[in-house]
C-alpha cells in the first residue's frame, strides 16, 4: 500500500460524523449497487468518516482477494480457454496450409513505424484494457492518428496490442515509444520506453 | 438466511481469521479480535447477520460486517491505551511521534517528517533526534523494536519496492527529505480541492491501492472514465508539484 499517500490523504476530518453508514449501504456501495443520489450522500460521508472509509477500503481488499481466489482455483489446463487454444491449435494446423501457401505466394505490404508515445496516442491505448481491437470508434481514431503522423494507412480491421497500456507510475516519464506493424489491414501495437 | 449455519462455515471462520491477522501483527491481538468478531456476530441473537435484507452480495455484507467489527475493536482497544505521562509531558509533537511510531510502526525519521507536514514540530532534524531521547525510552507494547531507527529502516526500504504502480508514492519516495515534505503538502492541498468524487477515487486508487476497476464501481463510473479521469488528476498534480519546484530526481 502507498503508506505515505494513504497517511497523508486518508479522511482525517475530526470530530468525526456519528452517522455512519449501514454496513448493508457499505456492501451495496462496494457492489457498486446504489443510485445516483445515495452515491453522492455516501461518498461524501466517506471523505470525512475514517471509520467508514476503513470498512470499505478493507471490504474492497477482500472482494479483489476472492476475485483472485476464484480465477486462480482450477489448474490452467483445465480451463476452458486451454482447451479453445488447443482446438483452435489443430484447426489452424488443418486448414492453415493454402493460407501459408498464399502468404509466401503473395506477399502483402508491410508498415513498420515507430512513433513517439503522444498524448493522442495514449488516450487512444488507455481506452480499456482490450487486447483485441475490432473495426470501431477506437480502431477509427487509431487510423485519424497515424494517419496525421504521416503513416500511409488507409483502412485497419483489427489492432492487436502486445499487453494492456497503463499509464506509467513516474510523473514526470519516462518517455514511450509506440512500435507498429501494419499487415493485412492489421496492426499489431507494443509499446516500449525509449532509451534516454 | 441462517445465522447459525453461516457462522459455523469454515469459510467464513477462516475469513474472520485472516481479517483479524491483517489488522493484528501480535498473536495476542488477532485471538482476541476473533473473538470480538464472532460475539459480535452471536449478539442479540445474530442481530447483526439478521439485519441483512438481501440488497447486496450476501459475500459482501459478511465482508462489510466482519471489517466493521474488527475496526471497532480496534478502536475499542487504542481507545483504552494511553500515551506515557513522559510522553504526554514534551507536548503534542511527541504525543504525535509516539502514536506514528509505536502504534502505527512508522520509523522515527518518517515520523519527522509528518510532524513537520502537519506543523506540530518546527525545528531542525537534529533538534529533533535530541528531544526525542525521552519517547525511546517510553514502553511500547505493540512495537518491541520501538527504540530503534535501523529496524524500521528496512520496512522503509521494502515500501520502495511496494511503491509498485503508484506514481504519487512513487514520486515521494524518491526524494529528499525537505522536498518530501514539501511534496506531500502539496498533495494534501490538491486533494482536498478536488471534487467529493475525485478525492475518493484518488484515495482509494492512490491511498490504498485499489485497482481502478473495482474504485470506478463505487464512484459509479466506467472504468475508462474513472482512468481517464484519474489520468487528469494526475496532470492537476504534476503541475501543482512542478509549481512548487518540486520534480523527480
Amino acid at each position: 500500500m502507498g503508506r505515505w499517500i494513504n497517511k497523508i490523504i486518508k479522511p482525517t476530518v475530526a470530530p468525526e460524523p456519528e452517522d455512519h453508514i449501514a454496513i448493508e449501504d457499505l456492501a451495496r456501495l462496494a457492489d457498486g449497487a446504489v443510485d445516483k443520489a445515495e452515491n453522492q450522500h455516501f461518498i461524501r460521508h466517506l471523505n470525512r468518516c475514517q471509520r467508514c472509509y476503513e470498512i470499505l477500503q478493507e471490504t474492497l481488499k477482500d472482494l479483489a482477494d476472492e476475485a483472485s481466489v476464484q480465477t486462480t482455483s482450477s489448474p490452467w489446463w483445465k480451463t476452458r480457454t486451454a482447451y479453445a487454444l488447443a482446438a483452435s491449435i489443430i484447426l489452424v494446423l488443418l486448414i492453415g496450409g493454402q493460407l501459408v501457401f498464399n502468404y509466401w505466394n503473395q506477399r502483402p505490404q508491410v508498415i513498420l513505424a515507430t512513433l513517439n508515445l503522444d498524448q493522442q496516442l495514449k488516450d487512444i491505448l488507455l481506452v480499456d484494457d482490450a487486447l483485441r481491437w475490432e473495426k470501431g470508434e477506437r480502431v477509427n481514431r487509431l487510423v485519424a492518428a497515424l494517419q496525421q503522423k504521416g503513416l500511409q494507412v488507409k483502412e485497419l480491421n483489427l489492432v492487436v496490442l502486445s499487453k494492456p497500456y497503463y499509464q506509467k507510475k513516474s510523473l514526470f516519464g519516462p518517455k514511450e515509444a509506440l512500435h507498429i506493424r501494419i499487415e493485412n489491414k492489421v496492426a499489431y501495437l507494443e509499446v516500449k520506453e525509449m532509451n534516454q | 438466511m441462517d445465522p447459525e449455519k453461516i457462522l459455523s462455515s469454515d469459510e467464513i471462520l477462516e475469513k474472520i481469521e485472516a481479517v483479524c491477522k491483517r489488522h493484528f501483527s501480535a498473536e495476542v491481538d488477532q485471538n482476541e479480535c476473533y473473538v470480538f468478531v464472532i460475539d459480535g456476530l452471536k449478539a442479540d441473537n445474530f442481530k447483526r447477520l439478521r439485519a441483512y435484507k438481501g440488497r447486496s452480495k450476501l459475500s459482501t455484507y459478511l465482508y462489510s460486517l466482519i471489517n466493521a467489527l474488527v475496526v471497532d475493536f480496534r478502536r475499542k482497544r487504542y481507545g483504552r491505551r494511553r500515551i506515557p505521562s513522559g510522553v504526554v509531558k514534551l507536548g503534542k509533537w511527541a504525543e504525535a511521534v509516539y502514536r506514528l511510531v509505536c502504534w502505527q510502526k512508522f520509523s522515527f525519521d518518517d515520523a519527522f517528517d509528518f510532524v513537520r507536514i502537519d506543523g506540530l514540530f518546527e525545528g531542525t532534524y537534529e533538534q529533533f533526534i535530541r528531544e526525542i531521547a525521552p519517547i525511546r525510552n517510553a514502553p511500547c507494547r505493540e512495537n518491541p523494536t520501538f527504540q530503534s531507527i535501523d529496524e524500521h529502516r528496512g520496512s522503509s526500504l521494502q515500501n520502495i519496492a511496494d511503491s509498485g504502480s503508484n506514481p504519487l508514492e512513487f514520486l515521494i519516495e524518491k526524494l529528499d527529505r525537505e522536498r518530501r515534505i514539501k511534496a506531500l503538502k502539496v498533495i494534501r492541498e490538491t486533494t482536498e480541492a478536488f471534487s467529493e468524487k475525485d478525492q475518493i477515487l484518488v484515495r482509494l486508487v492512490y491511498g490504498s491501492d485499489q485497482p481502478v476497476s473495482v474504485t470506478a464501481k463505487v464512484i459509479d463510473l466506467p472504468a475508462s472514465a474513472a482512468r481517464r479521469r484519474l489520468k487528469g488528476l494526475l496532470t492537476k498534480y504534476r503541475e501543482r508539484l512542478l509549481a512548487e519546484g518540486i520534480r523527480e530526481p
